[in-house]
């Protein structure tokens, strides 16, 4: 192979890893910005996936019944369903949406994050199967001191 | 940010944190009068040799200084290939850190 074409090969890589990760990955913030000011766990979940009807089964969701600290629950969830998106809702802090996770190839649906919770409330966890169906778990939990306004 | 990666089995398990205040609207408006200083991240992503294995979008809901903890299939990599993580926030400030899966 002639040398510019060899060096070529390798110009065109550098140029791939110079481009911000954010932007060849799926970015909800920019994509659905309306589900991140949703107030309701409904209304992000519509503005989220554009249909609200729920399964409740599969989806399995960890967190402490009583959090003393609401700056800091920490909230364990996963599934073994085939899915595109994994999201993170609460009722108790002014908007509802959380965390949205976009599933790639090598991802393994088991998460845990740690989130805040203004007052004692539900957590609500979405996967969006392959099959394009919503699955859901909930669970509530009591908060001692909100972890909000702190 | 403080990134840790372990192979074992074919999993490779990560523990992030990410030092950031994840101030929300309402912290803002309180501390400072305005709204528009509120600042967290808003997403969070990571590679192996170019491949996504992570990639999530975030509110200001995470803790201050956020912890997640994913896990990604590890058949095609393997210990000693670098995991790259990236945040944005809100203000478009962005961070990267690399570490070798150990």
């Amino acid at each position: 192979m002639n040398r510019r074409k060899f060096l070529g090969y390798f110009g065109s890589a550098v140029a791939l890893s110079a481009i911000p990760v954010s932007l060849s990955a799926d970015d909800y913030r920019k994509l659905k910005p309306k589900a991140w000011e949703a107030k309701t766990v409904d209304d992000a979940i519509k503005e989220l996936f554009g249909k609200s009807e729920l399964i409740e089964k599969d989806v399995k969701l960890k967190l402490p019944k009583i959090a003393s600290n609401g700056g800091a629950v920490p909230v364990k969830f996963s599934t073994k369903i085939p899915a595109k998106t994994v999201a993170v809702f609460q009722d108790a802090n002014p908007e509802s949406a959380v965390a949205v996770y976009t599933v790639g190839k090598y991802d393994i649906t088991n998460y845990s994050i740690k989130i805040k919770m203004g007052k004692s409330g539900t957590v609500t966890v979405v996967v969006e199967g392959l099959d394009g169906k919503l699955y859901v778990a909930k669970q509530s939990l009591e908060v001692a001191a909100g972890g909000c306004e702190g | 940010m403080k990134v840790k990666a372990k192979l074992k089995n074919n999993v490779v398990k990560v523990k992030l944190m990410a030092k950031h205040k994840m101030s929300t609207y309402n912290q803002a408006e309180k501390k400072t009068g305005d709204r528009e200083n509120a600042n967290f991240i808003t997403h969070l992503s990571g590679t192996v040799n170019d491949k996504v294995v992570i990639d999530i979008s975030t509110s200001q809901f995470l803790s201050k200084n956020p912890i997640f903890q994913f896990q990604f299939k590890g058949d095609e990599f393997k210990k000693g290939d670098e995991l790259s993580m990236t945040w944005v926030d809100r203000k478009g400030k962005t961070k990267t850190k690399k570490v070798k899966i150990k």
